[in-house]
């Protein structure tokens, strides 16, 4: 069979590690602001197991919140971010810290405290442009 | 048997068939190693390359000069070398001896604000043109 001699065979990489490009801390706020609205549930709760299910499901939505400021450390902020805002690194790591926190407690401060450090997050975000340049921005009316 | 039946080719003609097809086949021989054409794969080129287009690639400039700011270069891949990267010239330090390479689109793309600066020598070639798609070629 014939091939196309104008077909290359060399293939070269406009690469992207990622192809989405949408990002935002609103992703990681929302399951924080479930674990935080769980841990006053449960402790307002005397029934052992919702208790024990509100353990479980703040576990979860801890973890999806590390998994998503992860994603806005390591994927949305470059390199120009952190000299604009050299406390960047810091702060995203101690997000981190306070998700796992969250995980392994039923301290309502470390919810609370890891809302604060996502709404820093989100701050160096629209900073950055990021609303303008990672979300779909709605169709003109 | 054949040279009595037909008529006898005078031996000059084949000699100089054979030069020119030989001369022919060094020719493109040669335009190979000046010449190449690549396809595009990923989105950091965009919206100038668009993944599954077609580019004709050249090496004669970078063995006179050093790339310029603005040209898109291919490079190896300084995290993994069997790779080849396309991307365009950001900025050059000639005596660093380093060039960076940015992506034309900075939100998608991972260049040298992830993996630095890379060796100069490191990009050969130079592309020159997109010839497909035919509505899109274009010089670059």
């Amino acid at each position: 069979m014939l091939r196309n001699p104008l077909r290359p065979r060399r293939r070269v990489l406009a690469h992207c590690d990622i192809p989405c490009g949408v990002y935002d801390p609103e992703q990681a706020r929302i399951e924080a602001e479930s674990c935080y609205r769980i841990l006053e549930k449960y402790a307002a709760s005397t029934d052992e197991l919702f208790r024990q299910r509100c353990v479980v499901v703040k576990e979860e939505r801890a973890e999806l919140t590390k998994h998503h400021i992860d994603v806005m450390w390591h994927d949305y902020f470059k390199p120009e971010h952190v000299e604009k805002f050299p406390d960047l690194h810091d702060t995203c790591w101690k997000a981190s810290k306070a998700a796992s926190k969250v995980k392994q407690t039923t301290d309502i401060e470390a919810a609370r405290e890891l809302l604060g450090l996502i709404d820093k997050i989100d701050e160096m975000w629209k900073a950055t442009g990021g609303p303008e340049k990672t979300r779909l921005q709605a169709a003109a009316a | 048997m054949s040279t009595e039946r037909g008529r006898r080719r005078p031996l000059s003609s084949f000699v100089v068939r054979g030069l020119a097809l030989g001369a022919g086949l060094a020719a493109v021989a040669a335009a190979r190693t000046w010449f190449d054409i690549v396809e595009v794969q990923g989105n950091s080129m965009a919206p100038t390359l668009l993944p599954g287009e077609w580019l004709l690639v050249e090496r004669r400039t970078y063995t006179g000069r050093a790339p310029q700011v603005g040209e898109i270069v291919l490079a190896a891949d300084p995290r993994e070398p069997t790779r080849e990267l396309i991307k365009r010239v950001a900025s050059v330090d000639v005596h660093a001896g380093t060039l960076e390479l940015h992506g034309d689109d900075p939100l998608v793309s991972t260049d040298s604000r992830a993996f630095g600066s890379i060796p100069i020598a490191d990009a050969r070639w130079r592309v020159v043109a997109r010839y497909w798609p035919a509505a899109r070629a274009a010089r670059l």
